[in-house]
């Protein structure tokens, strides 16, 4: 049997990380870590195993982007894959989360079928 | 931005999420707006003011998007555009600007209170296109709106980049230690999170919680070790160069060293810190929001542990007399025990229902800037005791009440300029609201250094109005009285600044059923004040409980001044009516059994008095017995068919016994009244 995937959740705001559970919770077997900015972000990845991540950009203190460079550095997360979610839809933004690392772009208002169709998809090739 | 929102099943889930988080942010951005003002006539505005309105914009952007409230979406796009566009540019934030901000802002408030109530939505179109008016006008020459690619991800990117790995950023982000207050010296502060540490609430956002209570945090950043150890993160904090308030720390993972003296020559100027200054407060995850009725339950079942715990206490007191002494000791401090215990648990819940008055005020700051711009007066508005905490029922029920005296302190009471010119008075009119908590209550006052009331005038319109036969302040109606009577109004035209249907007969009721009360003090030409004091919590409180004849009462602890053996102050007749003399003071004693038609048997001479603050005076209530004083569990009584003026509500006691528990200023002044005060009283049921 396949452990339990944690999935954490980057976002200032409480109602979005909320929505964004509740898309993926048909997905079986995830359990969910929140963080409100980056370094909350990165401290959880210091103190647990981390299968996935979902993480906004315009985020106080650290910028999403800066988030997944810093990410991308640790040897125990190069491959985990990182989906951005974001209001920015202009194609500068995508372009740099992307070279940055980020696995998957998607915006805001984001639909929770392509949210979770995306993050099954994801942790099912990681 | 308009896109189609995607067949979303979320929308219904979060609705209530969603309108109580983006309040939190219309709270921020209305504290924010205020302190913006400083920075009219400025070329990009201090940077974090602007990253924290726009923080606040983006995160209801982003939601209302979610759940498809287009409006709100649109307009707070619009509003963010602007705000970088005013940030990056050089264009200076003006008074027009600062205005549409403020539009844009109560627009967005109308907006949500639409989606709520499911109204009609306010149009929102011309305010839009000012915005995109405005972001045109503001952008640099050098960036197009549609952000090219150029310019787009670096506009994203904040001034405060984190650093790489092992190092500082390049680009020297870290910022300089200019601007050091004088007395501060910067600290290097490191903290490596672990797993013990995490599980006893260390963590990265603890940390940073206790670095703000002890300096400025100017940096922050997490770091890879280089031997490819953990994580850790580093603050640079200005503080003092004492280190005792961080001893023992080591023991939470903290490291720290003292930065080297800042070589001032060279440096920026102390006002030209770098963007990097200024981390954002606190995440919201180290808070919880909880809903009010989970709360709610929570007070019931405590104020269910009240009603047990005082019905152990009369069972104690009934007990066997022959049980052995050590056993029944054991019992009363068990009992005594709970008693403490069930205290401490009733002030624990009731704080977590605490909220800082400063959110209701920051609101009517806004307002207050709003009438003064519009009925073209010059105000300036005092706040005392923002951070003063107040139940969180209250809050929102006081808000109108509020509101109210504001609006007419503004369109009554502050005099036009040259009117106040003319008695030596400054032009621009004050406005002071003070909060303050006084032992078990709030006192909250709105004060203006207006005009005053006239007593005579206001008799007169009483007449006009047809209210009272013969309004007349010797018939011990005070002034205060006679505005709060219904339907009375000193307007001349339904001016919207004070009218909106509300008098001041409804601030006063809505004050009452709160559990509180209302004075004014108002001197003629010098200004008037209202105090409006009220409960700390609801619920449950303290009361004296007193018999009359067969029957018993309660009355809110609160309200009573002190208590008096009607031995010890003869009681003398004086046209028709009973007073005592106390303290050099006549007060006028009204006696609880008359006023509730019991039958009384004798006028009694012993009893009680009990001192009764009617706000601006006082008055005695006699009683026969005093059973003690209780804690009670407040049980309103909102049926309108059951309600009687003179009784607020409702409790049981320990011995099971329902009692009722009395409005005493109310019952004070309907037995004060003379006869021909009956038609207003059945105005008023």
């Amino acid at each position: 049997m396949q452990r339990m995937k944690k999935i954490l959740v980057v976002d200032d705001s409480a109602t979005m990380r909320h929505m964004v559970q509740a898309s993926l919770s048909r997905l079986a077997e995830s359990a969910f870590i929140e963080a409100g900015n980056g370094l909350e972000a990165i401290e959880q990845l210091a103190l647990t195993a981390v299968d996935l991540i979902v993480a906004d950009l315009n985020m106080p203190d650290m910028h999403g982007i800066e988030l997944i460079r810093f990410v991308r550095k640790q040897p125990a997360y190069q491959a985990v894959p990182i989906v951005v979610l974001t209001t920015r839809s202009d194609a500068a933004s995508r372009s740099a989360a992307l070279a940055a690392g980020a696995s998957y772009y998607l915006t805001k208002p984001f639909s929770p079928d392509e949210l979770a169709a995306e993050v099954g998809r994801l942790l099912t090739h990681a | 931005v308009t896109r189609t929102p995607p067949d979303n099943p979320l929308i219904a889930e979060f609705l209530d999420d969603y309108f109580a988080e983006c309040d939190e942010h219309l709270t921020v951005i209305r504290r924010g707006l205020l302190a913006f003002e400083s920075q009219i006539g400025r070329v990009r505005p201090d940077r974090r003011l602007c990253d924290e309105l726009l923080r606040s914009l983006h995160t209801i952007k982003g939601l209302s998007g979610m759940v498809a409230i287009q409006p709100a979406e649109s307009l707070s796009h619009q509003m963010e555009s602007f705000l970088r566009a005013l940030q990056d540019g050089n264009q200076p934030l003006t008074t027009d600007s600062f205005e549409a901000l403020i539009a844009g802002t109560r627009r967005l408030e109308e907006v949500l209170a639409a989606s709520r109530t499911h109204a009609s939505m306010p149009d929102s179109a011309a305010l839009i296109a000012r915005f995109e008016a405005l972001s045109r006008a503001s952008a640099p020459l050098s960036t197009s709106l549609s952000t090219s690619p150029s310019t787009a991800a670096q506009e994203s990117l904040p001034g405060r980049a984190v650093t790489s790995a092992g190092g500082v950023a390049g680009g020297g982000e870290e910022p300089s230690d200019g601007g050091l207050p004088q007395g501060m010296v910067l600290w290097r502060f490191g903290f490596q999170p672990s797993v013990p540490l995490h599980e006893r609430g260390v963590n990265v956002t603890s940390v940073r919680k206790r670095l703000q209570a002890i300096g400025d945090i100017r940096y922050a950043a997490p770091r890879i070790a280089e031997n490819g150890g953990g994580i850790s993160f580093e603050f640079l904090v200005a503080a003092p160069a004492d280190a005792a308030a961080f001893a023992g720390w080591q023991a939470d993972g903290l490291t720290w060293t003292q930065e080297p003296p800042p070589e001032t020559a060279g440096r920026s100027a102390p006002g030209a810190l770098p963007a990097a200054v200024g981390l954002a407060p606190l995440s919201v995850t180290n808070s919880v929001r909880v809903d009010l009725s989970r709360l709610d339950t929570l007070v019931q079942l405590v104020g269910d542990l009240v009603i047990s715990r005082s019905r152990l206490a009369d069972i104690l007191q009934r007990l066997d007399p022959s049980l052995p002494a050590a056993q029944r000791r054991a019992l009363q401090e068990t009992n005594q025990a709970i008693e403490r215990q069930l205290r401490m648990l009733r002030d624990g819940v009731m704080r977590v229902r605490l909220v800082p008055i400063s959110e209701a005020f920051a609101r009517l700051q806004f307002i207050v800037r709003d009438l003064a711009g519009e009925q073209g007066k010059q105000i300036k508005l005092e706040v005392y005791g923002q951070e003063t905490e107040i139940d969180k029922y209250l809050v929102e029920r006081i808000r109108d009440p509020l509101l109210h005296l504001i609006r007419n302190a503004i369109g009554h009471g502050l005099e036009p300029a040259a009117e106040r010119l003319a008695c030596s008075k400054p032009a621009e009119g004050r406005i002071t609201l003070r909060a303050a908590t006084a032992g078990e209550s709030v006192v909250l006052e709105v004060e203006d250094d207006g005009r005053g009331i006239d007593a005579a005038d206001v008799a007169a319109q009483a007449h006009a109005l047809g209210l009272r036969d013969t309004p007349d302040l010797a018939e011990g109606l005070s002034l205060l009285d006679i505005l709060c009577l219904p339907g009375f109004t000193t307007r001349t035209q339904a001016d919207r600044i004070s009218g909106r249907g509300v008098g001041m007969d409804v601030v006063r009721s809505t004050i009452r059923e709160l559990g509180g009360s209302l004075a004014m003090d108002s001197r003629p030409g010098r200004g008037t004040r209202f105090s409006l004091r009220l409960p700390l919590t609801l619920a449950i409180a303290d009361a004296l409980i007193a018999g009359v004849g067969r029957q018993t009462f309660a009355i809110p602890r609160a309200l009573v001044e002190e208590v008096l053996p009607l031995g010890s102050c003869s009681s003398t007749r004086f046209e028709n009516n009973e007073v005592i003399l106390h303290r050099g003071q006549v007060l006028p004693l009204v006696r609880l059994a008359s006023v509730l038609g019991l039958n009384e048997v004798a006028v009694q001479d012993h009893g009680f008095a009990l001192v009764i603050d009617l706000g601006a005076s006082q008055a005695a209530l006699a009683v026969d017995t005093l059973v003690g004083l209780r804690e009670i569990v407040v049980r309103t009584l909102t049926d309108p068919l059951v309600r009687v003026p003179g009784i607020v509500g409702a409790t049981e006691l320990g011995d099971g016994r329902a009692v009722l528990i009395l409005d005493a200023p109310a019952l004070i002044r309907a037995a004060r009244q003379p006869p021909h005060g009956e038609s207003r009283r059945r105005v008023e049921v």
